[in-house]
């Protein structure tokens, strides 16, 4: 088992599901509790429509995905902050759009483009060392920037206007969330793909939300699950011949399942409570 | 009670299409307990928001601190301790008692910063000053509407605000913890001279704990200590002439016959 960690290829699928595991499940805390979970599916697809431009273009894919990304996010959180719209009828007609636009930019093009579809489903197994870089890059700065802003963050997810009325510069620092939100599927999008990145976010950080009863618990056991599902999915991937995506998710939403049946929250009395008669 | 702290400057605030406060002219001394009361939508909790900057004036002006409201930096923000009008607490956010009461200092501890022994010791105090001391480690989530309504007086405490504004604290707690809630709100004005401003729909539970009452309808009918507000005169501006005050002073609603 250990020595087909001496591929390269091996050793930076294990780096990018570390780091991935890791910034995913950080960031996926954030989404869960501040109810932003449909913001990733919208932008997800935002980013792979600004991979598919780039393609058709002959552009900078990770550029591209990184300015359909913040757009997203951006025009989505404005919406929100005026009021006009309701946070999943903005993101749903975002990420159906750009999906069209995706499709229109992929039907621009001649021909069949393998690697564009990589970047559809991801494979972590082949994680190139200058995709490495960018992961690593981009990933650490994302990082910093949620220990830098660690308390502030977690005190406007449990509630942003009493964040803002006891001095929190709110506002700037949902801006800040909802980018680092995007920043985190650019990264992940090469390795797990638009269409389960996701999950990668969610799935981690709504199993710890079931276990956990404070904030500093849940950030916790979100990264554990986190990176036990990524690492671990990655090598089935490699052992079963499977794509790494499916396996690194289908896992976790294994152990999703499992924490909702041993949730103390839901856990329900053995004996059924004997109803009034009326 | 020497300089105002507040000052409202024929100010008037609103929403898009609805004005919620018209021309509200009111000083506030420093150390002074005002009681807020008016019926439902009568922009009790709009006149709150506002002091807190979140609702800039239509016109006229607001001042706190000497500071126009709108203008609010943060800093002089997390001197203004705010108890919101508040549903509970979702029992399942993971979130605990003593997690909540700190970030009632995250606005002074600033950005890039983390809470240092000192900051734990302040939060750790303000849970005690509320009785809620053996709670700290209990999930916020699953303590009842009253104990939640402590922890967030503790949050608030633990701004160490020079203004305490609460809306409606009392509000779905049972009797006698109301009491319990009033009196800690009065010890805390008494020992740490504190100026606030409590929005409640309870006149006569706030009675002997005011200086003075400010009764809001849009418009502000009077500011001034309770005897001289409680009048029918004055109440049936605003709650209608089914309202009613008896001799001693309590205000009751339909036919009062004597004893
Ligand atoms: N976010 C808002 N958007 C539009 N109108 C609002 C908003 N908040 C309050 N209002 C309106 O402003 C007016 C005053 O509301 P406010 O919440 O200040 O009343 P209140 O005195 O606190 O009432 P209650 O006793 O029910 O808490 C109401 O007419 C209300 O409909
Ligand atoms: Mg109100």
């Amino acid at each position: 088992m250990l020595e087909i960690m001496a591929y390269g290829f091996m050793q930076r699928a294990l780096l990018a599901s570390v780091l991935i595991g890791i910034l995913c499940s950080v960031i996926g805390v954030f989404v869960v509790l501040k109810g932003l979970s449909f913001i990733g599916a919208g932008t997800a697809h935002a980013a792979f429509a600004g991979v598919a431009l780039a393609f058709l273009l002959g552009l900078n894919p990770m550029g591209m995905a990184v300015l359909f990304g913040l757009m997203t996010v951006w025009i989505t959180g404005l919406l929100v902050e005026k009021g006009r719209m309701k946070l999943d009828v903005s993101i749903g007609i975002f990420y159906t759009s750009t999906m069209a636009m995706a499709i229109l930019f992929i039907g621009f093009m001649k021909g069949y483009n393998a690697e564009l579809y990589g970047y559809l489903f991801g494979s972590i197994l082949s994680v190139t060392p200058s995709d490495l870089t960018v992961i690593a890059g981009l990933g650490l700065a994302v990082l910093v920037a949620l220990f830098l802003f660690y308390k502030e963050l977690l005190f406007i997810a449990f509630d942003q206007e009493m964040a803002e009325a006891s001095g929190i510069p709110a506002r700037s620092l949902f801006f800040l969330l909802i980018s680092l939100i995007a920043l985190t599927i650019v990264v992940s999008l090469k390795a797990v793909g638009a269409v389960l990145v996701y999950a990668m976010i969610l799935i981690p950080a709504a199993t710890a939300y079931q276990l956990t009863r404070s904030m500093k618990g849940m950030m916790i056991v979100s990264i554990l699950f986190g990176v036990f599902s990524s690492v671990a999915g990655m090598f089935l991937s490699f052992i079963m011949d499977i794509p790494s995506g499916a396996a690194i998710v289908l896992l976790a939403t294994a152990l999703f399942f499992l924490s909702v049946l041993f949730s103390p929250k839901r856990r329900k009395p053995l004996w059924p409570v004997k109803a009034h008669k009326s | 009670m020497s300089k105002p702290i507040i000052q409202f400057s024929k100010a008037s605030f609103g929403f898009p299409g609805r004005i919620a406060l018209e021309e509200i002219s009111l000083e506030i001394m420093e150390g002074e307990f005002i009681g807020i009361i008016g019926p439902n939508g009568s922009g009790k909790t709009t006149l709150l928001r506002a002091l807190l900057g979140l609702i800039p004036p239509v016109s006229g002006q607001v001042q706190i601190f000497d500071c126009a409201c709108e203008k609010l930096r943060c800093h002089h923000r997390a001197r203004i301790g705010y108890l919101p009008q508040k549903d509970r607490v979702d029992p399942d956010f993971p979130v605990t008692v003593f997690e909540a009461v700190l970030m009632g200092r995250f606005s002074s501890i600033g950005l890039l910063r983390r809470p240092s022994r000192r900051d734990n010791e302040i939060a750790r105090h303000a849970l005690d000053e509320v009785g809620m001391a053996d709670y700290a480690d209990r999930s916020l989530g699953h303590l009842s509407g009253g104990q939640q309504q402590r922890i967030f007086i503790a949050r608030a405490l633990a701004q160490q605000p020079q203004v305490l504004l609460l809306d409606e604290p009392t509000t779905g707690v049972d009797m006698p913890t109301q009491q319990t809630i009033l009196e800690l709100i009065k010890k805390l004005h008494d020992t740490l001279r504190l100026t606030i401003l409590l929005v409640t729909h309870d006149i006569n539970m706030i009675v002997p704990f005011v200086n003075r009452l400010a009764l809001l309808k849009t418009k502000l009918y009077a500011a001034a200590p309770p005897n001289e507000v409680l009048t029918k005169e004055i109440l049936s501006q605003v709650y209608g002439t089914q309202i009613m005050v008896t001799e001693k002073g309590f205000v009751i609603v339909g036919d009062y016959h004597h004893a």
